[in-house]
C-alpha cells in the first residue's frame, strides 16, 4: 500500500456509529453464553460438581475485575480494537502488538469450534432421523459465512440479530430453571444424591478454574464496538456491566440445573449439558427450547466472534502492524470489510483441522495472556493519567484492589492451566514470544511512530 | 533508522520523525502467511510432543453394576436415562486426573510465562518513549 | 437423494455464493473507490473530541 496519505483528506469514512447498549449486551453476552450451554461442565470433571461451583464463583470475580476495569478504561479509548487501542496507549507497541494478537486469535479459534460444534449438532439432529454419519463440514461451513457475510453488510443488523438469539438463549435458562421446580428439591432436581464432595480435594478446585473461564470467556470483547457505538462512554459500561450481571445469573443457574439433573461423572463429559439435563427431565418441551438455545448460542457466539475479530484485526492494520489494506471501511456499510474476508479462510481451515481441543486451549490461553495484561493496564493507567487529568466516561472504585485480585487470579489459572495442559501452554508461549521478536525485529520498522498515538489527551506523566 | 526534518514541531523542541519503511505487496503477503504458519506450529506442537492431559481410567475385568460402580439408586437412573449401561459409563466413571507437580517443569513454565512479560513491557517501555517523543517532543 | 443430503449440498452452495459476493463486492468496491478514501478512517478520535467540546 503504497498510496498512503501524507496529509489528512478531507473527506473522512468511518465505521458507522449506530449501536446502542442492547446491542453491546448481545455482543458480550453472546460471545459467551455458549460456554454455559458447553464447555463449563469440563470443570467438573477437574474437581467434582462443588469444585466447579467454587470456581464459577471465583472466577467470576475475576471477570467482575475485567469488566471494571475495562469499562473505566474503555470509556475513555473508545476506539475499534478495545484492548490494543489502550495497550497502544498506555504500554506501548509491542505490548498492543501482542494485546492484539490474543484477541484475533482468541476470537477466530472461539469462531471456528463454534461452527465446528454447529455442524456437530446438526449430525447428531441427522442421526436421530436415521441419516448416520452426514458429514458436518457443509453446515460448519455455512455458519462461518453466513454470519461472515452479515458482518461485512452491517453491524447494525449484525449485532441486532445477536441480541435476538442471545436474549432467547438467556430466556430458556430461566424458562428451564422454572420447569425443574427449583423450589421442591427431591422431585425433579436432587443435589442430596448427585453431589459427592470434592473428588480431587483443593487441588481439584484451583484445577477447575481453567474451564470455569468458560462461563464467561468473551466478556470484554465488548470492548472492540467502541468505535460503533453513538455513545461509548455510556453504551460500554452500561452494556458490559449488565452482561456481567446476566452471566452470573445464568452460570449459577446452569450449575444447579445440571449438578442436581446429571450424576457428576456423566456431567464432567459431556458435549451439551444443559440439552442434556432437559432429555433426562422426560419434557419435550424443555428439550425442543434447550436443543434451538444451544444452536442459538453457538451461532451468537460465532458471529460476535467474527465481529471482534475483524475489529482487532482491522486496527491493527490501521496501524500498520499489520498489512495497511486490512485497515479499510467499505464505503456503504461502513464495516471493516476487507478484515472480515480476510478472517474467513483462516477461520474455515481452523475448523477443518480435527484440532478442537487445541484451539479451545490456544483460545482460553490467550484470553488469559490478556486478562494479565488489563491488570498492568490498569496500574499504568492511574499513575500515567491519574484522576483529573483526562475525562473518564466512568471510575471503577476500590482501585488497585480489582487489578491486584485479577493479577492473582490470573496467576492461580496459569497454575490450573499447567496441571492439564502444560506441553500446550509451553508452546502457544512459545509462539507468542517468536511472534514478539519478530515484531520488534521486522514488522515495527513499517509502522509510523508518533502516529499511533490518538487519544486527545496530555502527555503521560512521567514520560 | 530513516530520519527526516519535522514539519509540525512543537515548540522547537521536537527535530526528527521517523519515516516507516513501505512495504511491497508481496512481502504483506509473506507477513501473513508467517504468522499464520506460526500459529499452526504451535497448535500441533503439543501433538507431536505426544501431550495428554494426564487422566486414566483403571480397568477391571468383572463385569460392571451400578453396585460396583458406586451409583445409587437415582444416579443409576439417571444413567439409563442417557441411554447407558454399565458397562458403557463404566469408562466415564472410573476416569481419573492425575495433578502431579513436576517442579521443574512448573519453575520452566513460570519462568517462561514471567520472562515474556518482562521482555516484553521492557520493549514496549522503549518503543513507547519513543513514540510519546514524536507526539510530544522532547521531555520539557 | 433424501432431505439431509439436499440440505448439505443447499449449504455448500449457499456458502460459496455468498463468498463470491463479498470478494465481488470488494473488487467492486476497488474499482469504484480512491484507495485513500477507503483507508481514511480515524482511531475513535472524531467522537472523543466531540465530546470534549460537548463539556
Amino acid at each position: 500500500m503504497s498510496a498512503q496519505v501524507i496529509e489528512a483528506p478531507k473527506q473522512h469514512i468511518s465505521l458507522k456509529k449506530v449501536l446502542s447498549p442492547i446491542h453491546i449486551w448481545g455482543l458480550g453476552v453472546g460471545i459467551v453464553l455458549v460456554g454455559e450451554y458447553m464447555g463449563w461442565n469440563f470443570s467438573v470433571a477437574k474437581g467434582g460438581a462443588l469444585g466447579s461451583l467454587i470456581a464459577c464463583w471465583v472466577i467470576g470475580l475475576l471477570y467482575t475485575c475485567v469488566a471494571m476495569i475495562d469499562s473505566e478504561v474503555t470509556s475513555t479509548v473508545a476506539a475499534a480494537g478495545g484492548q490494543y487501542t489502550q495497550a497502544k496507549h498506555i504500554i506501548g507497541p509491542l505490548m498492543a502488538f501482542n494485546v492484539a494478537l490474543y484477541l484475533v486469535l482468541a476470537y477466530t479459534m472461539l469462531e471456528a469450534a463454534d461452527a465446528t460444534v454447529f455442524g456437530d449438532l446438526l449430525q447428531e439432529v441427522a442421526g436421530n432421523f436415521g441419516v448416520a454419519n452426514l458429514d458436518p463440514r457443509p453446515f460448519a461451513f455455512l455458519c462461518i459465512m453466513f454470519l461472515a457475510w452479515l458482518n461485512y453488510r452491517g453491524v447494525f443488523i449484525t449485532l441486532t440479530f445477536n441480541f435476538v438469539i442471545t436474549a432467547f438463549a438467556f430466556v430458556a435458562i430461566i424458562l428451564v430453571f422454572f420447569g425443574v421446580a427449583p423450589w421442591s428439591p427431591g422431585v425433579v432436581l436432587h443435589h442430596a444424591d448427585l453431589i459427592h464432595g470434592l473428588p480431587y480435594g483443593w487441588i481439584g478446585i484451583i484445577a477447575a478454574f481453567q474451564f470455569g473461564m468458560w462461563y464467561y470467556l468473551g466478556i470484554e470483547g465488548t470492548c472492540q464496538a467502541a468505535e460503533e457505538c453513538r455513545s461509548a462512554a455510556r453504551s460500554i459500561p452500561l452494556g458490559t456491566m449488565s452482561g456481567m450481571i446476566t452471566l452470573v445469573i445464568a452460570a449459577s443457574l446452569t450449575w444447579y440445573i445440571c449438578s442436581g439433573l446429571l450424576p457428576w461423572e456423566y456431567l464432567g463429559q459431556a458435549t451439551t449439558p444443559l440439552y442434556d439435563a432437559a432429555r433426562v427431565t422426560n419434557s419435550t418441551w424443555m428439550q425442543v427450547v434447550m436443543f434451538v438455545a444451544t444452536v442459538f448460542s453457538n451461532l451468537a457466539s460465532a458471529n460476535g466472534c467474527i465481529n471482534d475479530a475483524s475489529r482487532a484485526w482491522f486496527s491493527l492494520s490501521r496501524d500498520r502492524y499489520m498489512p495497511p489494506v486490512f485497515g479499510a471501511v467499505h464505503p456503504r456499510y461502513r464495516t471493516p470489510y476487507r478484515s472480515v474476508l480476510f478472517l474467513i479462510p483462516i477461520a474455515v481451515s481452523f475448523a477443518f483441522t480435527n484440532l478442537l481441543d487445541q484451539i479451545i486451549t490456544f483460545s482460553i490461553l490467550s484470553g488469559l495472556l490478556g486478562y494479565t495484561f488489563m491488570s498492568i493496564n490498569m496500574m499504568r493507567f492511574r499513575r500515567l493519567w491519574p484522576l483529573g487529568s483526562i475525562h473518564r466516561g466512568y471510575i471503577h472504585p476500590f482501585h488497585p484492589l480489582p487489578a491486584v485480585m485479577l493479577f492473582l487470579l490470573c496467576t492461580t489459572v496459569y497454575f490450573a492451566t499447567y496441571l492439564g495442559y502444560g506441553s500446550q501452554l509451553l508452546a502457544i508461549m512459545a509462539f507468542f514470544i517468536i511472534a514478539s521478536l519478530w515484531f520488534s525485529l521486522h514488522r515495527y520498522k513499517f509502522v509510523k511512530r508518533g502516529d499511533q498515538f490518538t487519544m486527545p489527551w496530555p502527555r503521560p506523566k512521567g514520560y | 533508522m530513516r530520519l527526516v526534518p519535522d514539519r509540525q514541531h512543537r515548540g522547537g523542541m521536537a527535530k526528527n520523525h521517523y519515516v516507516p519503511k513501505v512495504q511491497s505487496g508481496f512481502g504483506q503477503f509473506i507477513d501473513c502467511v508467517l504468522i499464520l504458519v506460526l500459529v499452526y506450529a504451535s497448535l500441533y506442537a503439543p501433538l507431536l510432543m505426544q501431550a495428554n492431559s494426564g487422566s486414566s481410567a483403571a480397568s477391571s475385568s468383572e463385569k460392571p453394576t451400578w453396585q460396583s460402580l458406586k451409583q445409587n439408586s437415582f444416579e443409576a437412573g439417571q444413567w439409563q436415562k442417557l441411554g447407558y449401561t454399565p458397562e458403557q459409563a463404566q469408562p466415564i466413571i472410573e476416569t481419573r486426573f492425575e495433578y502431579s507437580i513436576s517442579w521443574p517443569v512448573l519453575g520452566l513454565t513460570a519462568a517462561v510465562i514471567i520472562g515474556y512479560y518482562l521482555f516484553m513491557l521492557k520493549v514496549s517501555d522503549k518503543e513507547y518513549r519513543e513514540v510519546i517523543r514524536e507526539k510530544f517532543g522532547d521531555r520539557p | 437423494m433424501g432431505f439431509w443430503q439436499i440440505f448439505s449440498d443447499l449449504s455448500w452452495a449457499v456458502s460459496v455464493l455468498m463468498a463470491v459476493w463479498m470478494i465481488y463486492d470488494t473488487w467492486r468496491v476497488q474499482q469504484e473507490y480512491d484507495e485513500s478514501f477507503l483507508m481514511s478512517s480515524r482511531e475513535g478520535a472524531e467522537e472523543l473530541s466531540a465530546k470534549e467540546t460537548d463539556k
